[in-house]
């Protein structure tokens, strides 16, 4: 860490420290809803399944640009969302809030997909012979399909965080580039290389990244290499 | 009052139709019938899993569902154990871990089953820090066999629970089985399709075909009727003989059926002496009278108390202490003239004989 810090210069540090920041919240607040999703998904048939599958992807095709597009607008101070939030007092764009949003939807078509393939993988009957031994469906979920999920939630996790590292597009347009608040890893490198004296501050920015996403899937590949071993399997 | 009040009537999307009534009254009941007859349809419908259209379900003084009062009870807060035909323990917890699983959740529980006592007689002390993915199918049935018992049920319902085993390990977890029966006497639904569990076992028997019920009794009664006679595969006849006393000999191990000795074949050393023999109708030779000169060693006496023609051949019950059935041509029952009251000769080889123990 101090040698981290030796290298890398104050601003730089901040970019890093946001990144993770952002990243970490965005996979843990997208954690539960993404579990209620691929759970709803992989166990039940429902009239209009389709198009709830289309609308959890969409983020996966469109460019996250537009995406942050339609984030903003809603999440304006006079948008529909940013209307009732400002009841609440609370304003979202332009914050590192807004940065943790545009994350959470452009990831979660990946953490629903890692999840949804998990629970998919566990015979729904476990939770039938929970309810015979007098377990409510709840409880059921929550002491058998949940702890079997474990290492799906956290690959999902962990796919969540990655893919949050690298957002670019949405991140700017609902939450700006603001040094210290807003930017990011990308951002700065986007920031630093539109200045034509920072090539080699870019360049340091880029192996961050690159060491950051080989960590994400580094770590991923381990929980994937765990799991046969596993009692779950 | 009766142990269990069923009534139902249920159309599947795909045709099946399921329409059934019956009453339980005794301890350890089987539910027999061909695959697809819906015996699991009517489990699930008792345990809560399946919602009938048209349906009663009452358990002791527990009406569990019934339709025409918009009444169901979820499956949870039914005082129902099951044990499914591939155990279905939890693979993340261990065993002891599965097996108190129900004591912890059940919340109306019916008989309080000391956790000590359930693991002594099911013999799985050994077992209780061990890893579903750990144990043998035997092991395994008899922990979901636990599991079950120990949500202290006050209907113990069983899908098959042997039919993934091979034959020697489903007679050791039926003796288990019948212990669990003896020793808290749980009533006991039982559903099978083999013809020797249910003589093994059961003391009464409900036949189901295609949704509905053939008929109903003790097994010798139930298993005698001309549908259960006729089927074929798994669920056809079978000869169980209960031995009176079995003995080893320098000519071989014999059992005793009353005064008949029947020369058994070798066991497997190491075993414990066998308490049934097994044999299928089909290796009975019939005779009018005794003869000599011929390589079955059995020659068994009784008298014909019944002839039960189906398409393609003709069982003849056959009094030897027990009732047996031997299966024959048409053509033979007509020469021999077999009639009720006939005294007959059945011949059996000894291989033919399958030792239980």
């Amino acid at each position: 860490m101090y040698l981290l810090g030796a290298l890398l210069s104050a601003e730089e540090w901040t970019a890093l420290r946001l990144s993770f920041q952002v990243a970490s919240c965005s996979a843990i607040l997208g954690l539960p809803w993404a579990v209620a999703a691929g759970y709803w998904l992989a166990r039940y048939r429902f009239p209009g399944k389709w198009l709830l599958e289309v609308l959890i992807n969409l983020p996966l095709v469109l460019p996250p640009v537009v995406v942050g597009y339609l984030l903003l607008i809603s999440f304006a101070p006079r948008g529909p969302m940013g209307t009732v939030l400002g009841w609440l007092g609370v304003r979202i764009v332009f914050t590192w809030w807004g940065a943790v949003l545009a994350c959470v939807v452009v990831s979660f078509p990946l953490m629903v997909r890692a999840i949804r393939i998990t629970f998919q993988g566990i015979d729904p009957r476990l939770e039938t012979a929970a309810q015979s031994l007098g377990a409510s469906p709840l409880r059921a979920f929550f002491t058998i399909s949940l702890p079997l999920a474990r290492h799906g939630l956290i690959a999902s996790c962990v796919l969540g965080f990655a893919r949050s590292l690298g957002e670019f597009g949405a991140t700017i347009m609902i939450a700006g580039n603001i040094q210290g608040q807003t930017r990011t890893i990308p951002l700065a490198i986007y920031t630093a290389a539109n200045q034509p004296d920072a090539m080699d501050r870019s360049w340091r920015l880029v192996v961050l990244a690159i060491l950051l996403a080989c960590a994400a899937l580094v770590a991923s590949e381990w929980l994937e290499r765990r799991r046969p071993t596993d009692d779950a399997a | 009052m009766t142990l269990l009040e069923f009534r139902c009537q249920h159309a599947f999307a795909n045709g099946f139709r399921l329409h059934i009534d019956f009453q339980l009254d005794h301890r350890f009941t089987a539910l027999f019938g061909p695959s697809g007859a819906g015996k699991t349809t009517i489990l699930s419908i008792i345990a809560g899993f399946l919602t009938p259209q048209q349906g009663y379900v009452r358990v002791g003084d527990t009406v569990l569902l019934d339709t025409q009062q918009r009444l169901r009870l979820p499956a949870a807060r039914r005082a129902v154990g099951v044990v499914f035909q591939d155990a279905l323990l939890f693979p993340h917890l261990n065993v002891e871990a599965n097996l108190r699983y129900g004591q912890r959740y059940r919340k109306n529980q019916a008989r309080s089953i000391a956790f000590e006592r359930a693991v002594d007689v099911l013999e799985i002390g050994h077992l209780l820090a061990r890893f579903p993915r750990n144990l043998s199918g035997g092991e395994r049935q008899r922990v979901a066999l636990g599991r079950a018992l120990l949500s202290g049920p006050e209907l113990l319902l069983m899908d098959e629970p042997m039919a993934s085993l091979d034959a020697p390990l489903k007679t050791r977890i039926l003796a288990y089985l019948e212990q669990i029966v003896a020793q808290w006497n749980v009533p006991t639904l039982y559903i099978t399709h083999s013809q020797a569990e249910v003589r093994r076992a059961a003391q009464h028997v409900i036949v189901v075909q295609q949704g509905q019920l053939v008929t109903a009794g003790s097994p010798d009664e139930a298993l005698g009727q001309p549908g259960p006679l006729g089927w074929g595969n798994d669920a056809g006849p079978t000869n169980l003989v209960r031995l009176d006393h079995t003995q080893s000999s320098t000519g071989g191990l014999i059992g005793w059926i009353g005064s008949q000795a029947l020369s058994l074949p070798p066991q497997t050393p190491g075993s414990r002496l066998p308490s049934f023999v097994q044999f299928s109708p089909g290796d009975i030779i019939v005779c009018r009278r005794d003869i000599a000169d011929v390589s079955a060693r059995n020659h068994v006496r009784g008298r014909v108390c019944r002839l039960a023609p189906t398409d393609q051949a003709v069982f003849v019950a056959i009094d030897i202490g027990p009732v047996i059935w031997a299966e024959v041509t048409p053509a033979a029952a007509r020469e021999l003239e077999l009639h009720p009251g006939m005294d007959v000769v059945c011949l059996v080889k000894t291989h033919s004989l399958k030792l239980i123990d």
